[in-house]
């Protein structure tokens, strides 16, 4: 008999997987690591200010929409930024350093809040949003995922084609009539969404890694976009599921498990060449 | 009727003024060969004619309309190492993307008459036989002439060429300078185009316009392309050379394109 929350796991693990996959390769060809890197800070910002609010208006739920909001607030900031013409790096720099002195502050504030309130296993909600806690998703976090997933991906997979251009030549895009401002900031908020929806199963620490290194492989075993995005979305799938089993026989949490496995396959790739 | 004009032109950058005095015509069909050295405004003053920059003093008119206003008419023609190459695109879907813009939000498939029109103007620039190449992995004179098929599919008619045959072989040069040749010849769209080496252009340009942060010199290539002229830009060793019929341009002007991106 196979254990419901292992199941779960397996759901998260490929819906997790497939929104991944597709937006590894583009955060690569567009060069937003960076930019991911601050955009999932700016989660843990989010999740810290939605535990305060959960803790003083007594709704826990409220952490994943102030951690979303928050996210799609910074953003459009740097968007906004790059469009007065700072550079994308200048820009999440100086975003990413009011995130990063913000999040600290929470903390304190946070703490503060949870002094005066009565026990609650907050702690843990705060670990869990670093490393991940594939094993813990209820039936309604997986609903959330599933369906918040499914329409990720399919603006991201209908807006796919627009993206490689934007990242290929975005002066000639506009030039053509592109609209390359509305592209720049539906990508951004695609990538601060996705981050918002599956940092509890992946883990903030893990996140810019499964994200960043499977369309980091995939670029250098293949230069076929649609070889690359299927190879992404297999290595993603294959390190996702492998690491739920492998954690479920070992103990250890799944998303370390995953990024020491994409960091081996990427060494062996670069070693191999 | 007049395609570009300029009165009084001033560009600026931040308030620091980068180009400024300029005042031209270009009529329709002519083709214009914007010279002057390195940081002498050319890039700027075509980049301000795609509507690319914007600030600016003065009048300046694309058939009789702000540059901005006229951006269907114009097909931007960026210098091949500007683009991110890590982006895996076949010369078909780079051609395709100047075609796509003119409808919807979302393409996620290339519409069949975008890709026939893509495979049209392959034909036209003499690289039907590549259109599923990786861009990345094509010699420098075939991503030019892809990046000018690419300007040619949404019918323009202006087209604005920023160094075109820099960081080019001299048979790429001539791959280049032919088709420029031939899209003059065929289909007569006005053209302006910037460059260090003028002479492969000469054939064809109708127009020279020398600058240096300032007009220096406008008008036909043999009122412009004159010893003193050159000199007051270029130094004392710049000269112009009658050969036969045709001039010879020496500026001892270089640009040497770093990989990556970048010049010196």
């Amino acid at each position: 008999m196979i254990p419901e929350y292992l199941i779960r796991a397996v759901l998260a693990s490929i819906m997790v997987s497939v929104l991944l996959g597709l937006l590894s390769p583009l955060i690569n060809t567009k060069g937003l690591a960076f930019l991911t890197h601050a955009i999932f800070h700016s989660l843990l910002f989010g999740a810290v200010l939605g535990m305060i609010l959960g803790l003083i208006f007594g709704n826990m739920g409220l952490v994943m929409a102030v951690a979303l909001l928050v996210t799609i607030t910074i953003v459009l900031l740097i968007a906004h930024l790059e469009k007065l013409g700072f550079t994308p790096d200048s820009a999440v720099g100086i975003v990413a350093s009011f995130v990063a002195g913000l999040t600290v502050l929470g903390f304190g504030v946070l703490y503060k809040v949870m002094a005066s309130r009565p026990y609650f296993p907050l702690s843990e909600s705060i670990v869990s949003y670093l490393t991940g806690e594939m094993f813990l998703i209820t039936l309604s976090d997986l609903a959330v995922l599933v369906v918040g997933g499914t329409i990720l991906f399919f603006i991201m997979l209908f807006l796919y084609r627009d993206f490689l251009y934007l990242s290929f030549d975005p002066e000639g895009m506009e030039s053509y009539g592109g609209n390359v401002r509305a592209y720049l900031m539906v990508l951004y908020v695609l990538v601060g969404a996705i981050g918002a929806l599956i940092v509890q199963t992946v883990g903030l620490i893990t996140l810019q890694v499964v994200a960043v290194l499977p369309g980091a492989i995939a670029l250098m075993v293949s230069s076929d976009i649609r070889k690359v995005i299927g190879v992404s979305l297999f290595l993603t799938l294959g390190v996702q599921l492998s690491s739920v089993v492998l954690a479920y026989f070992t103990d250890i949490p799944p998303s370390g498990i995953a990024t020491i496995m994409l960091g081996v396959i990427y060494g062996a790739l670069l070693f191999r060449r | 009727m007049t395609a570009v004009a300029a009165r009084d032109l001033t560009i600026l950058y931040d308030g620091e003024v980068v180009l400024e005095g300029v005042t031209f015509e270009l009529e329709e069909g002519e083709t214009l060969l914007l010279l002057g050295p390195n940081g002498a405004g050319k890039t700027t003053l075509l980049r301000t004619i795609a509507c690319f920059h914007r600030e600016y003093r003065g009048e300046l008119r694309v058939f009789g309309k702000p540059p901005c206003d006229a951006r269907e008419l114009i097909g931007y023609v960026p210098q091949s190492h500007s683009l991110n190459e890590r982006v895996p695109l076949t010369a078909l879907e780079v051609v395709a993307m100047g075609g796509i813009y003119k409808k919807g939000f979302s393409h996620f498939k290339i519409p069949r008459e975008i890709l026939e029109k893509a495979e049209e103007v392959l034909d036209f620039v003499g690289l039907a036989h590549i259109k599923d190449r990786l861009f990345r992995e094509l010699s420098g004179g075939q991503k030019q002439r892809v990046l000018l098929a690419r300007a040619l599919i949404s019918d323009p008619k202006l087209l604005l060429l920023d160094e075109p045959l820099s960081a080019l072989d001299p048979s790429a040069r001539a791959e280049v300078s032919n088709v420029l040749g031939k899209i003059k010849s065929e289909r007569g769209i006005t053209t302006v185009i910037t460059t260090h080496d003028i002479n492969p252009l000469l054939e064809i340009g109708d127009k020279v316009m020398l600058i240096n942060r300032k007009l220096i010199a406008f008008g036909r290539p043999e009122e412009v392309l004159r010893d003193s002229v050159i000199k007051s830009v270029y130094g004392p060793l710049a000269r112009v050379i009658p050969v036969g019929d045709r001039l010879f341009c020496i500026t001892g002007d270089f640009h040497i394109h770093r990989h990556g991106g970048g010049s010196r």
